[in-house]
């Protein structure tokens, strides 16, 4: 490196004055040849610096990005995997049994109930299971009651 | 009677004293045809936009200074001053007295120091640097010797410039205008050119953006001529993507190594990487943007006026002028075949896989010389896409221009 240096400063240090008119071949023939070279020679370095650095970058890209995809696939089969463990569970769980429904709550009930829960549902793409019906006992006694009804009653 | 015999005389001394007694006065005439010769160039800006933001100012700048004693612009204030005895006493034979300048100088005088003192070329490259994206060239690093073969018409036109008896300084100036790139041009000839020079830093600023507007008449037939159809057929793929910090260390390998190679080009390179730097630093967009509009703007503006005001009469109108324009022709033309040449040896080693027509790209002249390697290439497969194949060559042709003026004005001193 340190002779590259000292040639190419000794070719770069012999001088034309501006003003010189009578070139010779000898002097073009050194410029256009120095010329050439210095550019190829400066340029070829930054070719190799350049590829040198790109392929390092481009390694350590490829690492990242296949660790990246590693991370990607592992994910995915995870998914797949729980998906068909849901996916069994569900052919594997018994025919919806029929609602529980208290004695006393007539048909039209449930289907009432059922037919509200289905309009609630309704594009949300689950399915509402109706799993049982019971009557709530009233939250007051005949007494209480009627003293709401009778403070209410104007409104 | 006595008032108006007064009158008259006033009448006639305005009249001696004014501009048109200027056009009948030795040599007023040359004055006549530069003012002409600037109405023509501002006719190709304007109506034919050939490079108008350049042009324009030039034009202008070549009217201004051909008007009879307006005085805007005194030629003979950038002689040297013969012997200057410097205050260690050494001898100084470049010596220009900037005093005289500021003190006495015209508008135009005081604005083309930055040219004479070198500060609007590589402030004008700073703005190209916040322009340009090098990711076509990271990411094929072998474009560089496309940039550098098309330099090879610099060097060769150096000969045919030597062979005119041309001085150093001359055929250094003239040989630069192979490199496409205006401000370069600026650089070399505004250093070694002096006003006892046959050539003017306007004259060879004149051939270089008039030969740079007509890229796309001159290298398309030469393009095909050294090309065959099968070659200019090739599709070339794509390239790969480029992460931001390989575009983070880019401007700053290429000054270092640049820099510390040919010193002298460190102006050129180093703002041309700075510029380039901020762009892809992502931190600064309001420098970027001062670099990319106002500051290019004001620069190219003075740039434009000063160097169209050193177009004179006497250098003009010259047969010293009417060799830049054959010898600048000449070296576009060498340029654009040493970047075909070199990219048919690449397609032969690539066993086909590059197109040649990207390397007459390599003449620098951006974006406009990729353009043409596009179009060209569009001729014979429409849907072969080479721009971002040749912005590589392209902007490899800058550096290597910027490069090539370095080595001249290490070798002409």
């Amino acid at each position: 490196m340190a002779t590259f240096q000292t040639t190419l400063a000794q070719i770069l240090s012999s001088n034309i004055p501006p003003d010189q008119t009578d070139l010779g071949a000898e002097t073009v023939a050194s410029v256009v040849i120095t010329g050439i070279s210095v550019v190829f020679i400066g340029l070829i370095i930054l070719i190799l610096l350049v590829t040198l650095y790109g392929k390092i970058f481009e390694s350590i890209n490829a690492k990242a990005e296949a660790k990246k995809k590693a991370e990607a696939e592992a994910e995915a089969k995870l998914k797949a995997a729980k998906e068909a463990k849901k996916e069994e569970e569900k052919k594997a769980a018994p025919a919806a049994a029929a609602p529980v429904v208290e004695d006393g709550v007539g048909d039209e009930v449930v289907a009432a109930i059922m037919g509200a829960l289905s309009m609630m549902y309704a594009g949300t793409g689950k399915k509402p299971v109706l799993r049982g019906v019971k009557a709530s006992k009233p939250r007051r006694s005949a007494w209480s009651s009627a003293g709401a009804v009778e403070n209410t009653r104007p409104f | 009677m006595a008032i108006i015999q007064s009158f008259l005389d006033t009448l006639a001394q305005l009249a001696q004293e004014s501009g048109f007694a200027g056009f009948f006065a030795d040599g007023g005439w040359k004055n006549i045809i530069m003012i002409l010769i600037s109405f023509v160039f501002m006719y190709l800006a304007v109506a034919k936009g050939f490079e108008p933001l350049l042009l324009l100012p030039i034009s202008f700048g070549m009217l201004l200074t051909n008007l009879p004693f307006a005085e805007m612009y005194h030629p003979e204030f950038w002689n040297y001053v013969e012997d200057f005895k410097e205050d260690a006493g050494t001898v100084n034979s470049h010596y220009i007295d900037y005093q005289r300048i500021l003190e006495h100088g015209g508008l135009l005088d005081i604005l083309y120091m930055g040219v004479k003192l070198q500060v609007y070329p590589p402030l004008i490259f700073l703005g190209i640097g916040a322009m340009t994206d090098f990711g076509p060239l990271i990411a094929s690093p072998r474009s560089f010797l496309l940039g550098a073969a098309a330099q090879g018409g610099i060097f060769f036109t150096f000969v045919g410039a030597a062979v005119l008896g041309m001085s150093a300084a001359d055929c250094a100036s003239i040989a630069i205008i192979g490199g496409a790139d205006g401000p370069t041009s600026i650089y070399v000839s505004s250093k070694l050119l002096t006003a006892n020079s046959s050539n003017s830093v306007g004259t060879i600023a004149l051939a270089a953006y008039t030969y740079m507007a007509l890229v796309p008449i001159i290298q398309p037939p030469i393009m095909r001529l050294l090309t065959t159809k099968k070659e200019r057929s090739v599709v070339m793929g794509q390239l790969r993507p480029v992460s931001r910090l390989e575009k983070l260390i880019f401007p700053v390998l290429v000054t270092l190594i640049i820099a510390l190679m040919i010193p002298s080009a460190a102006p050129l390179v180093g703002m041309l990487m700075f510029g380039n730097l901020l762009k892809e630093s992502g931190c600064c967009d309001r420098l970027v943007k001062t670099a990319q509009n106002e500051l290019m703007n004001i620069i190219t503006i003075f740039l434009g006026v000063t160097v169209g005001a050193t177009t004179q009469a006497d250098k003009v109108i010259s047969i010293a002028f009417g060799k830049v324009m054959l010898l600048g022709v000449v070296a576009f033309s060498l340029g654009t075949a040493c970047g075909i040449l070199l990219g048919k040896l690449m397609y032969v080693a690539t066993k086909g896989k590059i197109n040649p027509l990207i390397g007459s790209a390599g003449v620098s002249a951006v974006p406009m010389a990729a353009r043409i390697s596009q179009k060209v290439g569009q001729e014979e497969v429409p849907t072969n896409y080479l721009l971002m194949h040749a912005m590589g060559p392209n902007v490899a042709g800058v550096i290597g221009s910027a490069v090539a003026a370095g080595v001249l004005l290490a070798i002409v001193k």
